[in-house]
């Protein structure tokens, strides 16, 4: 009997069950309205962001045409005007890195820094030189060629205003007709995006399945990496020497020194906006990410965390100097401090939203080994 | 009749319990059971080939050993500390043996770097130590250390507040390094599962020409920054793991001789568990011995970190000033294992104290010639009890 016993109690304990740690959701996440969503996004933010910064473009090509037919310090300092407030509102376009941006290369036409001097000065007195040689395989022309190398034109080519005046003005400037080339193929590209994104809309939308060929698991890994990389990695993280030395002279907005805590700020607006649906420009919420994963988790927990994170970061990036790059010479424990609290924001991002959606991260670390 | 009442009441409670036991069952409804059959060695192949590799942490660890000679040296620079740590423009350089330098293998870059526990501003610390030796220890390697002024005491160097760098910057290093690049980073989701990483595996697509999956790949990586110094011999590593290298090996295999005589098997067991769960695709089973190594490798930190606490308690006792010098070395390890605190992992992913807890902890070791006794006394008691031992 007492055998028995023992092996009945013995082959119970070998049929306990596996250990799951999640609890049980009942919850269906294809229950939640994703076409609302992906609405809300597309119309009411992407679009509008694009059009926003297409009509920053424009006055700063036409503030161009006035200062092409009198170069003068003082529209040097209006064409400046309109430059910092194109460069503002791409900071809200940026992590829409898809569809025809994506296949044009365009981020890598608008926003990669350092620029390569050298390069540019090489572009100048090129006979051939094509912009659209930028891709990911043949990066290049990449750096010598948007948002940045107008920057450098506009503020770092001399010493002063009247020496910067001076080279624009020189007979057939050749910094004045790159000037031109550049900004003109700033707009010609984004002119392409949105025209991409009116005809293809209603596609984009559409694709709110969970699979990795859907838009809104595209769209939804593109925002984090975004987070992860043009907003903490490229704008702190490297000119901070996180992955390598310091790199002072590698922060966003070099030359004209004063805008990369601006452009950051912005950026980290922008992605907060995004996360909570907040119509372009606005205060009014749509469906968002941040109701998908409210839907998901009924405590809210997580997106609390997500926006405790966002606000620490504000914090963090409001207590740094003005020039990044002086921040990084001077005082570099607080740009390490705001890259800490962006990268909490990446875990919750990346690890914890993506998976909570069910959305696999579709891009690999950068990994050394 | 007795007897069989007490039986029956016995047998009757025990059915109970094991209608308990089945009836959580249900959550693995829909789900393929793959059973996993663990081999006997940590030893996996695929078309008759092994499939394990972990070279690249058999560098690391190959470099930190010299990283860890040339801060004890008297003959070194800030620049040629840094090549080491650091490498030059995304090499690794510095190096005498030259088949460390001119890879993309370099500490710096996986040191309090993972995703879920990386900060960098805790990764300047270790910058900041190499130039305070280079600069504040090295010329005063002629003097007696004393309180406010570097110095030797026997054949330890301390800073002014009596902080042996190097054990501050090893001892931090197997919680942000090594540590931390296996349980917050290799054995977890956002290493394992990533691009298509878990499709890849389920089909058996390999890693470019490589005879493994990058799941596969990810684990041994993880595996490597344990087992994976020079001269382990892998197979035995279960009930004889080396000790080698001033990293978590080491530590590991004292914590096995001195505290927890079962916690090599079970690492040794959970990873090989681990490793055969991916080739049979069952990723809970592969979760699961992850917490396992996740708590078995983070009790590594608290044990050694309670232990020099202790001894540092009980050296100073009631001494004030340089009467403390003999307690600076434990003291310093000490430092540097509570620094490792924050790259701890209780197997769900959270760590045994958070960063701003270990930096509370920093702040009041500032000063070895000046901390109070209670505050180490605290200090260990807060930790033996988190860690539960």
């Amino acid at each position: 009997m007492k055998k028995f016993l023992l092996l009945f109690i013995i082959s119970f304990l070998f049929i306990s069950c596996s250990k799951d740690d999640s609890t049980e959701i009942d919850i269906d996440p294809q229950a939640f309205d994703r076409e609302a969503l992906m609405r809300n996004l597309t119309d009411n933010i992407i679009i509008p962001a694009y059009e926003n910064f297409d009509s920053k473009l424009s006055m700063l090509n036409s503030d161009l045409q006035s200062f092409n037919s009198n170069v003068s310090i003082e529209n040097l300092e209006k064409l400046r005007q309109s430059f910092i407030e194109s460069y503002k509102s791409w900071q809200y376009v940026e992590m829409f890195n898809i569809g025809k941006a994506e296949e044009i290369y365009y981020h890598l036409k608008i926003n990669v820094y350092p620029v390569n001097i050298a390069r540019v000065q090489n572009n100048m007195s090129s006979s051939s030189l094509d912009l659209d040689d930028c891709s990911s395989n043949k990066p290049n022309n990449c750096s010598a060629q948007g948002l940045p190398t107008v920057d450098f034109l506009l503020y770092g080519i001399a010493e002063n205003d009247s020496g910067i005046v001076e080279l624009f003005s020189a007979e057939n400037s050749s910094y004045l007709s790159y000037l031109n080339l550049v900004v003109g193929k700033i707009l010609s590209n984004t002119s392409l995006i949105i025209n991409d994104w009116l005809d293809t809309k209603e596609s984009f939308i559409s694709s709110f399945q969970n699979n990795s060929s859907s838009s809104l698991n595209m769209l939804a890994n593109d925002f984090v990496y975004y987070y992860e990389k043009g907003f903490r990695a490229n704008k702190i993280g490297i000119p901070a020497g996180r992955f390598s030395v310091k790199l002072p002279q590698n922060v966003e907005a070099y030359y004209s020194q004063i805008f990369s805590k601006d452009y950051s700020l912005e950026a980290l607006k922008a992605v907060e906006n995004f996360f909570l649906g907040k119509s372009f420009g606005t205060e009014i919420d749509g469906t968002s990410f941040k109701d998908y994963i409210d839907y998901l988790d009924t405590e809210k927990t997580l997106s609390n965390l997500v926006l405790q994170s966002f606000e620490n970061s504000f914090n963090k990036i409001q207590l740094l100097d003005n020039n990044f790059s002086l921040q990084v010479n001077t005082d570099n424990l607080k740009m390490l401090e705001a890259y800490d609290a962006i990268q909490q924001g990446v875990v919750y991002l990346k690890t914890d939203m993506l998976s909570l959606m069910s959305i696999s991260v579709d891009y690999m670390d950068a990994d050394g080994d | 009749m007795k007897n069989l009442n007490i039986y029956l009441s016995k047998f009757f409670t025990l059915l109970l319990l094991s209608f308990v036991f089945v009836a959580c069952d249900d959550d693995n409804e829909g789900e393929d059971v793959n059973i996993v059959t663990p081999p006997a060695t940590y030893s996996f192949e695929r078309n008759g080939a092994s499939t394990v590799s972990f070279s690249g942490q058999t560098t690391r660890l190959n470099q930190s050993d010299e990283l860890y000679a040339a801060l004890n040296s008297s003959d070194v620079t800030v620049s040629a500390l840094n090549l080491m740590f650091a490498g030059n423009g995304g090499s690794s350089a510095g190096f005498t043996n030259a088949d460390l330098n001119g890879t993309t293998k370099i500490i710096r870059s996986k040191t309090s770097a993972s995703t879920l526990r990386g900060s960098a501003a805790t990764q300047a610390l270790f910058d900041a130590w190499i130039s305070e030796y280079v600069n504040d220890v090295v010329p005063n390697l002629g003097a007696d250390a004393t309180s406010g002024s570097a110095g030797i005491f026997g054949s330890y160097q301390f800073n002014s507040k009596g902080h042996e760098i190097d054990q501050l910057f090893f001892k931090g290093l197997i919680g942000a390094f090594t540590l931390d690049q296996i349980v917050n980073n290799y054995i977890h989701p956002n290493q394992l599962d990533t691009g298509t990483n878990v499709a890849d595996n389920d089909n058996g697509v390999l890693s470019g020409t490589k005879n493994y999956t990058t799941m596969e790949h990810k684990w041994d990586e993880g595996f490597g920054y344990l087992y994976g110094h020079q001269g382990e011999v892998v197979a035995d590593a279960g009930a004889s793991p080396s000790g080698s290298g001033n990293l978590l090996m080491k530590y590991f295999k004292k914590v096995n001789d001195n505290y927890d005589t079962t916690i090599a098997q079970s690492t040794y067991d959970a990873f090989k568990m681990g490793r055969a769960a991916i080739v049979a695709k069952n990723y809970t089973v592969r979760d699961e011995q992850a917490a396992i190594i996740k708590q078995n490798l983070s009790k590594v930190i608290g044990q050694y970190a309670v232990h020099y606490l202790s001894g540092a308690v009980s050296k100073i006792g009631t001494a004030t000033g340089d009467d403390r010098l003999g307690a600076f070395h434990g003291l310093s390890e000490g430092y540097g294992f509570v620094l490792s605190l924050q790259f701890t992992n209780d197997g769900t992913d959270q760590p045994y104290f958070t960063k701003d807890e270990v930096d509370t902890y920093l702040t009041q070791l500032s000063n070895f010639y000046t901390v109070d006794v209670s505050t180490l006394q605290a200090m260990h008691d807060e930790i033996k009890s988190r860690f539960g031992i």
